[in-house]
């Protein structure tokens, strides 16, 4: 009996340590490859003319599709803003998604709309459309409202291709807020490459920014701790984990609060899933997956300037429902598209992205959760050298605050958002202080989403929006 | 002391060593921007008051007849103390100030014309800048070529047509850009000739590009577009295409005729017909319906969308039985179509918006609003 702990003792420590040197060497790979592709990126943007866009005939016009739930208190500022944008061609698609207060009404109020004769033509499958509207004025013309019953955002954004006009589509969340110049910088990938399908922003948190009249005006930190926790997050995940998965054609997610497709692309994969919570992975997933099988160049491609602002969670109760579903979205991904995993017929897919999402991203929680209950564990009985495990453990928070400091070390190193020091050294300091608390909290929330996953839970949860402030 | 020990020591060592450089790195890096910029800024703004002295400041009359190194001897003398001043510098600091003075000329040569033109780019020439953007196309590194190609056009620096029609071939998309761009600054619209002629695989992006530049110089334009239309390039072709159709020339016609008609290419006559459609000669329209009747849905598609701007009300009879048959894109195609055809394509549209299949009359009643021929419902 004595052997037998004995060898899964040590099997244990022995994957323990194997874990701890992969996952690390993965970051720093990753790390290394997001610098080389961000300098390049920053590069080619000193050549890049925007105004050409703007000026051209040439220039794809693009759909933008807000699904909106009980908006009333955001929507006419969003699509107002989003009205806004500087781009050649463009119509704005409001699907109002059974909403129970009166969204639809300030829109149609609003916009002076009326029902469209418009026909609907169903390619994808959703909920019934009750009416197309759109407006009169001419300073509206581009802004389209659909009225449909609830079916959720897949659901609405399914209906939102349907309706959509033009070739490219922009999906994004109906409170987000797009830069001025962000359609432009994330239609340009399609236009350099006709195997592009999907592009995805850079999405920003707005908390602690000022924003007049829908636009952000000045970048700074939010006053309470969490927002800025994330700030930080934000940067690992999009200028180091994207931008380097982008460029080895691996990227498995774009964000749903920003992300630009090929309208044909999706059609041909059948939009939307209705019933995921982590719609907007399984879609690039599916892409992936399909283009794959059918052996067609294609390519998935994140910008990291494009800038969509949201408004991040403030409270530990609404950041750790958001987390959940987040997991839960990842591990239904992964569930559904199990196939991909480690199969060479889909490439860099199935023998990179998924293996690291599964093994990383998915498993990295558990592991670490569970990793900290048997050290414990195995500390109180005796089973290992205190001072080997202190030390141990250590060297793992060391290297979370490494990644942590080399993302803001990117962000400096490209764009430069926070123009005051003192921002700067408060990321710093928090790149280092998420090791201590924070990450360990997250860790426990995506461990339990795994729990409410298997319970079939499959809701999203709610985020009491507080608004962007002040109209000037 | 054990190895496992030994091992996790020297990890530790080596993450805290990485963070901390890198949080003063962070941290230095902006202190040394911040500094940086002020003195980029200091400086420019000394050379941009000297440069206008240097560009716009009187000089004496020369006689009628003089020859051009007279001038250049007058110049010459404009930048003398500057080129002195440089000379008792340090290397570092005479670099931050020739770049400096470059960024200045650069902007300046943008907006100035006339003698003071003929100064800045004495000036260019003198400084030696011309001579440095022609060593630097050659960088290997494909961010430098690009910066000295823009540079090239901007300094007007004729010297450099040779490399930078030789950058035209290179294997950066930007340096292939910057080139084209400044190669039509130096030689204008005769430039597209060779252009066109070594372009291959455009994007869209080096599309808009071209179109723009085209849209410099519409008529003149024509000649090497109708000669691209030969181009063994599929994307050349479609562009030329496109861009004959896009200034309405009527040169443009017979040329385009012969290409929908000649080519084995679908694409390419799908394009040809729309291109047709878009200038609007009556002489296209027996071609066009001709091609209604092809297998390819994107030709037909072309062909009806062409009919319409072509045919004018005799094409009616032709776009009917499209817009009644089943294929929902034609349909649209067709409706729209008739609606610019005149009051028989209006008439049609507005019997079908009352037809008994659901599609057809959704697809009318569409159409009919789209015109603005029925209001949108109250």
């Amino acid at each position: 009996m004595e052997i037998v702990l004995d060898i899964l003792l040590n099997s244990y420590l022995v994957f323990v340590i194997l874990y701890f040197i992969g996952v690390n060497l993965t970051y720093t790979t990753l790390l290394i490859i997001s610098v080389r592709e961000i300098l390049n990126y920053m590069r080619h943007e000193r050549f890049s003319d925007y105004r050409l866009i703007v000026q051209s005939e040439l220039t794809p016009p693009v759909s933008i599709l807000a699904p909106a739930f009980n908006e009333e208190a955001t929507v006419i500022q969003s699509v107002k803003s989003l009205l806004k944008l500087n781009y050649g061609k463009y119509e704005v698609i409001v699907i109002n998604d059974g909403s129970k207060d009166h969204t639809l009404e300030r829109l149609i109020d609003e916009f002076r709309m009326a029902k469209s004769k418009e026909a609907y033509d169903a390619k994808i499958d959703a909920r019934a459309v009750r009416g197309i509207y759109k407006s009169a004025e001419p300073e509206y013309r581009n802004l389209i409202v659909v009225d449909k019953h609830n079916g959720g955002k897949a659901d609405a954004l399914n209906v939102g291709i349907n309706v959509a006009h033009y070739e490219y589509i922009c999906c994004i969340d109906a409170d987000s807020i797009l830069e001025d110049d962000a359609l432009q910088k994330v239609m340009k990938p399609f236009m350099e490459d006709d195997h592009v399908v999907a592009v995805g922003g850079i999405v920003r948190i707005a908390n602690g920014c000022q924003v007049v009249n829908g636009r952000v005006v000045k970048v700074g930190l939010s006053d309470h701790l969490i927002p800025i926790f994330q700030v930080v997050e934000y940067f690992r995940a999009f200028l180091s984990g994207r931008m380097s998965w982008q460029s080895l054609n691996g990227l498995l997610i774009i964000s749903g609060a920003f992300g630009l497709f090929r309208r044909s692309a999706v059609l041909e994969v059948g939009g939307y899933k209705h019933d995921s919570v982590g719609e907007d992975m399984e879609l690039v997933v599916r892409l992936h997956r399909i283009k794959r099988e059918q052996r067609r160049r294609y390519r998935v491609v994140f910008v990291p300037d494009p800038v969509c602002w949201t408004e991040a969670p403030d409270t530990l109760k609404v950041l750790s429902r958001q987390r959940n579903r987040w997991h839960r979205g990842l591990l239904d991904t992964m569930l559904i598209h199990r196939k991909m995993l480690l199969n060479p017929r889909y490439g860099v897919i199935g023998m990179a992205a998924m293996p690291y999402f599964v093994l990383v991203e998915l498993l990295g929680p558990v592991f670490e959760f569970f990793g900290y209950i048997a050290m414990m564990f195995l500390l109180f009985i005796g089973a290992l050298n205190t001072q080997i495990t202190l030390l141990f453990f250590i060297v793992a928070l060391l290297y979370g605050v490494m990644y942590s400091v080399g993302a803001v070390l990117l962000e400096e190193l490209s764009f430069q958002r926070y123009p005051n020091p003192r921002d700067l050294a408060l990321l710093l300091s928090f790149g280092v202080l998420e090791n201590f608390g924070y990450r360990q909290l997250t860790a426990w929330w995506r461990v339990r989403a795994f729990w409410d996953y298997f319970r079939g839970k499959n809701a999203w949860g709610s985020m009491q929006r507080k608004g962007f402030g002040s109209a000037a | 002391m054990p190895l496992q020990l030994l091992i996790l020591l020297v990890l530790a060592v080596a993450a805290i060593i990485f963070s901390v450089l890198t949080a003063i790195a962070v941290v230095a890096m902006k202190t040394i921007d911040i500094s940086r910029i002020r003195t980029r800024e200091r400086l420019y703004r000394i050379y941009s008051s000297k440069c206008s002295e240097l560009l716009l400041g009187d000089l004496p009359p020369l006689a009628p007849g003089s020859k051009p190194s007279e001038a250049f001897a007058l110049y010459e003398s404009l930048i003398e103390p500057v080129k002195t001043s440089f000379a008792t510098m340090s290397v570092t600091r005479r670099n931050a100030h020739r770049k400096a003075l470059r960024h200045v000329l650069v902007d300046f040569a943008q907006d100035i014309t006339g003698d003071s033109s003929d100064r800045l780019v004495y000036f260019f020439y003198s400084f030696g800048f011309v001579e440095e953007e022609i060593r630097l196309i050659r960088s290997r590194h494909w961010w430098v070529r690009a910066h000295a190609a823009r540079s090239m056009g901007l300094l007007g620096a004729k010297k450099a047509i040779a490399a930078l029609t030789a950058a035209l071939e290179d294997s950066h998309r930007d340096v292939r850009t910057q080139a084209m761009h400044s190669l039509v600054k130096l030689v204008g619209p005769e430039a597209l000739k060779t252009i066109l002629r070594l372009s291959t695989k455009l994007s869209r992006w080096d599309e808009i590009e071209l179109s723009v530049i085209i849209a410099g110089y519409k008529n003149d334009a024509v000649p090497h577009l109708v000669e691209a239309l030969r181009h063994s390039d599929q994307s050349v072709v479609l562009f030329a295409t496109e861009m004959l159709g896009d200034i309405g020339f009527v040169d443009a016609v017979d040329p385009l005729m012969k290409l929908a008609h000649t080519t084995k290419d679908m694409n390419v006559r799908a394009a040809a017909l729309h291109a047709l459609g878009r200038l609007g000669d009556e002489r296209a329209g027996g071609l066009v319906a001709e091609f209604l009747k092809s297998k390819i849905p994107s030709v037909r598609l072309s062909a009806l969308e062409a009919l319409g701007r072509i045919a004018g009300k005799a094409s009616t009879d032709l776009l009917k039985p499209f817009m009644l048959g089943p294929v929902r894109d034609e349909k649209l195609a067709a409706a729209r179509a008739l609606a610019i055809v005149g009051k028989k394509g209006i008439s049609l549209l507005q019997k079908e918006a009352g037809s008994r299949d659901a599609l057809t009359s959704a697809i009318a009643a569409q159409v009919l609003e789209e015109h603005g021929l029925t209001s949108i419902e109250a």
